[in-house]
């Protein structure tokens, strides 16, 4: 199974099963979450059941194109199903049988794996599934999310696309695998491993990244209306109405910061004190926006529940 | 005999540290519960039973009904509830019928508050079935976890989502609900060995039912059969098994029935540190190791615990490729991190935040180096050794492979070392200035690591106190408590004594220049003050708090092993019979001359008998004492107080009155008392001996 046809099952198998296809977010993100497909819908009553691709990068996890298991971008296969539905488990083991590996034929194990994302606020209980050993997705019920919490609860399945193509594939390098017949893996990424890599660890302009961070950070507060000033028990507060808040641009301003802070600290250049004030301050303004995505949707009067209900 | 009652709860896969946790909650709610619905029996048994996907609970020995009940319930004042002439307000009314009593059946209570109204009530037993039904929602609430978690549309907390519910009184489901979930007679099996719902007829069938569906629901029974697997797996590749407590509890949580898969990886692998080779199969996927015989070195083999073993061969290989990769990039590491010996490491330090008023890492290390040349040169031992150490110490805090695993800080540091064809003595100690890590690790058994150790922990302790970072209640970020008992236990059964006042002072200035801190003064005596306690915690429960306490008001603050010296002397007298009245003696000659001056004896003014023997007495010995005691020789002091002072001071206390009106009489008198009392004090408070010698002699007057 090619790289792309692995691709193409998930999509067909969670497209039967009425998850909406949609497509990767059109800005630098850390993982799948960041996608306001996710972050942003996991809020709130309204029901949302999405799946996508989406490439992540980790700059500090690049290694020059020289690790065969390293990679500073690569791929996840995101699907967000909310309210969780009861038999999450069952679908997700059947999701595998359709890249053809018979779960009883492997030793298939859900090990104990929370995820917290101190940048986001968001929180989750969950597992890594492994098969043979192999740590292939991670499953997690999300209970918070830009500190509010999840009602309902949205189930989040991430599948590692590079590590199970290696499996399907039986390829110990990544490089090696056969994204479609004849083109492989690393014919399309090795040379930008090794330029990005070099970017993030050694000419990213560190200056140019504080000040984007800072200009960004700045641009959040404009387009909420968020007061510097806080309310009774550390409320944030804001100038403008929830329907005159522009949360989808300030919510890109926040994906944009967190990518700067990723560059910076690839870079080495954020101390063990900053780094804490940084993480701080991009909470902050994930929080604003998640606070005005509800007060926007709850405005709306919350249209996908109409929706949902019509539906059935 | 009542049926046997079964409670399983059917989840998603439970962490591996929530199944033991949660059944010890459920086991204390079930019991607590079903006591207070008055269906515990003298026979009653508790049984709990679990797996990654169900907490299970089994109760024998139920009561066959709930008992019926007579109680005396009180009411309202008698005054609220009824007229002067008797006729029934409407307290009286209302009372009567909550609990279903008629309003002539009310009685009169006479108490201290005055007269009140009181109900005899009956309460008819109901059957057992349908009491479990009220509180089988509770027990189930009960259960804890370390985390919980909220899932889909509900609003219950659960450490993982429920699915099934079985409730089986003997043969028959006892009904109710939670967490949206109808309790039934329907289980299953293993998720993928027997994954269909069935049902269970009877609960005492319960055990054999699900071990036919592949899973052995108690853990003791599975964990013996996944050890009988893992011993006979590791004889069939040629060698034994290398015990791991740790991950023995691990794998028995994550399979419902195991089975043992072993693989292998290539042998050249086995040239990395054997404890990275462990740490990679253990911690990254929970493999254990096999050796050629019990203490022998490494078989490029592994045995895993997994689930289901339908395909081995596919199952091994797949662990095999992830296994492979893994050690593929360990060695990565260790060979980039050789390219260049450690030492060059230490530039990087100085980029290191050690804390951010205390400076980086480079500066601690100088601090450290500094420290160490101190202690040693007191200790006279190798002082060039000890600053080299001292030296290179944190430097792999600076190496890829210390960086992928965390826990081998020192380990590797040691290792490197020895590559780099140095001093094993310096690469002994790199290792072990970490230890002890805690109550249950070893002290340095060498000088070199035991003088680093010691150099590393006062000047984390010096730094803290000085800019007011002290423990606070459970707040100890950086295991402060730890580093002191560290220190004590290094001098107490290692290779070194420590002077603890000294070492805080030499500690304090060789952070001039580098941090802020505040007056020495203040730090010297709040550290005092820290040790100190650090030591009653710890030596409290061996020798008594109240000889620890006594010994410490003697003690100057300076050697811990003199302090060691005086607790034991004094826990050696208190064994001996005569004990308690020395004490007593002692503590009253304190007592009585707290506030009273001290001088020359005259020894014209003692009275003849047991005053003048006692200081005769207490004049042949006292330098010998004061000798013993100035020698560190306690045992040896106290023995001449006990065999020397015992008797006549008992003597005295017996016949001669202190607080005579001649004030001359009595000042001398209490010169004497006074003098002898700060020669015992020399080596133990005794006056701080506890309150259970006040007790026992209530003419001791504080």
């Amino acid at each position: 199974m090619t790289f792309q046809e692995l691709i193409l099952a998930l999509e067909r198998f969670w497209a039967e099963r009425g998850c909406l296809i949609v497509q990767p977010y059109n800005s630098e993100v850390g993982a799948g979450t960041f996608n306001p497909h996710t972050f942003l819908r996991a809020i709130g009553p309204e029901p949302w059941n999405v799946a996508y691709v989406e490439p992540s990068r980790r700059p500090t996890d690049g290694r020059y194109g020289e690790n065969p298991n390293r990679l500073q971008q690569f791929h996840q296969y995101q699907v967000i199903l909310k309210p969780s539905p009861p038999d999450i488990q069952d679908l997700y083991l059947e999701s595998l049988r359709v890249l053809g590996t018979n779960p009883t034929h492997h030793d298939i194990r859900f090990i104990e794996d929370d995820w917290e994302s101190p940048t986001l606020g968001a929180w989750g209980l969950g597992w890594q599934v492994w098969l043979d050993g192999l740590e292939i997705s991670q499953f997690t019920y999300f209970q918070q999310c830009g500190g509010i919490d999840c009602k309902p609860v949205s189930g989040e399945l991430t599948y590692g696309l590079e590590r199970i193509a290696m499996y399907l594939q039986d390829v110990d390098d990544v490089y090696e695998l056969q994204w479609a017949p004849g083109i492989r893996y690393g014919d399309i990424y090795k040379r930008a491993e090794w330029e990005w890599s070099t970017y993030n660890f050694e000419q990213a302009d560190v200056d140019l990244q504080k000040n984007l961070f800072g200009e960004y950070e700045k641009q959040v507060a404009a387009l909420l209306g968020l007061s510097a000033k806080k309310g009774k028990g550390g409320a944030l507060q804001f100038d403008r109405e929830p329907l005159e808040r522009l949360v989808l641009p300030a919510y890109d301003a926040v994906i944009k910061c967190s990518h700067y802070f990723n560059v910076l600290d690839a870079r080495g250049a954020i101390s063990v004190t900053e780094r804490q004030r940084y993480i701080g301050r991009v909470r902050l303004i994930a929080r604003a926006v998640a606070e005005s995505w509800y007060a926007q949707r709850e405005a709306l009067g919350f249209p996908l529940l109409d929706t949902a209900a019509a539906a059935q | 005999m009542t049926s046997e009652f079964l409670l399983e709860i059917g989840t998603e896969e439970l962490p591996a540290s929530f199944v033991t946790h949660a059944l010890r909650s459920m086991k204390a709610g079930a019991l607590e519960l079903v006591g207070q619905a008055r269906l515990g029996t003298d026979s009653l048994e508790v049984h709990t039973l679990g797996t990654p996907r169900r907490l299970a609970l089994r109760l024998r020995g139920l009561a066959p009904n709930q008992p019926d009940r007579d109680e005396t319930v009180m009411g309202p004042p008698w005054s609220a509830a009824f007229e002067a002439d008797g006729a029934p307000k409407k307290a009286a009314i209302g009372f009567a019928k909550k609990h279903g009593v008629a309003v002539d059946d009310l009685q009169k209570q006479t108490t201290e508050k005055g007269d009140y109204v009181s109900a005899r009530v009956h309460e008819a037993g109901k059957a057992t079935a349908a009491v479990l039904a009220e509180i089988l929602p509770h027990v189930c609430q009960r259960i804890t976890f370390p985390k919980s978690m909220r899932w889909g549309s509900g609003e219950i907390s659960f450490g993982r989502p429920i699915h099934w519910v079985v409730s089986l009184l003997g043969s028959e489901v006892v009904d109710f609900e939670f967490a949206g979930v109808r309790a039934g007679r329907g289980t299953r099996g293993h998720r993928f060995l027997a994954p269909e719902t069935f049902d269970l007829d009877e609960a005492s069938n319960y055990e054999e039912a699900l071990e036919r569906a592949h899973v052995l629901v108690d853990l003791e029974v599975r964990k013996e059969r996944m050890m009988e697997g893992l011993l006979a797996a590791a004889k069939a590749l040629g060698g034994v098994l290398e015990p791991d407590a740790f991950l023995a509890d691990e794998c028995v949580s994550l399979v419902e029935q195991p089975f043992t898969v072993p693989g292998s990886f290539d042998p050249s692998f086995l040239e990395l540190p054997e404890t990275v080779v462990i740490s990679v199969m253990r911690d990254h996927q929970r493999y254990f190791a096999v050796r050629a015989s019990a203490g022998g070195a490494l078989l490029p083999a592994y045995l895993n615990v997994v689930n289901t073993a339908q395909d081995p061969e596919t199952i091994a290989k797949g662990n095999d490729r992830v296994l492979r990769a893994r050690l593929a990039d360990e060695r990565f590491f260790v060979e980039e991190d050789r390219k260049a010996p450690l030492a060059d490491r230490l530039q990087k330090l100085e980029s290191v935040v050690f804390q951010s008023k205390l400076g980086t890492m480079g500066a601690k290390v100088r601090r450290l180096q500094a420290n160490a040349r101190a202690l040693a040169e007191q200790s006279g031992v190798d002082a060039a050794a000890c600053m080299e150490a001292a030296r290179l110490c944190k430097a792999d805090l600076e190496t890829l492979i210390v960086f992928e695993f965390p826990e081998l800080q020192g380990e590797m540091g040691r290792w490197y070392a020895l590559r780099e064809g140095m001093d094993s003595a310096i690469a002994d100690a790199i290792r072990d200035h970490y230890r002890p890590q805690g109550a249950e690790d070893v002290v340095p058994d060498q000088v070199v690591g035991a003088v680093v150790a010691v150099a590393d922990r006062i000047d984390t302790l010096v730094g803290c106190f000085g800019i007011g970072l002290v423990p606070t209640g459970s707040a100890d970020p950086f295991a402060l408590r730890r580093a002191a008992l560290g220190i004590i236990r290094i001098a107490l059964e290692g290779p070194i004594d420590i002077d603890l006042r000294q070492l805080i002072d030499q500690a304090y200035r060789h952070y001039a220049g580098d941090a802020d801190l505040t007056p020495a003064d203040e730090v010297r005596a709040s550290l005092d003050d820290f040790f100190r306690g650090r030591i009653r915690a710890m030596l409290k429960d061996a020798h008594g708090g109240d000889v620890v306490n006594a010994c410490l008001g003697a003690w100057d603050g300076t050697s811990l092993r003199d302090l060691r010296s005086r607790i034991e002397a004094v826990s050696e007298l208190g064994a001996a019979p005569e004990f308690e009245a020395l004490a007593i003696a002692f503590k009253r000659a304190f007592n009585i001359t707290k506030e009273s001056a001290r001088g020359p004896i005259d020894r014209a003014l003692l009275e003849a008998g047991a005053e003048s023997a006692l200081a005769e007495r207490f004049e042949t010995v006292r330098d010998q004492i004061r000798e013993a005691t100035g020698e560190r020789r306690y045992a040896a002091a106290l023995k001449l107080v006990a065999k020397e002072l015992g008797a006549p001071i008992d003597r005295f206390f017996e016949e001669v009155f202190v607080m005579v009106d001649d004030a001359r009489v009595r000042d001398n008198r209490l010169r004497l008392l006074g003098e002898i009392a700060d020669t015992v004090n020399g080596i133990a408070h005794f006056h701080q001996l506890g309150t259970k010698l006040q007790r026992r002699d209530p003419s001791v007057s504080a």
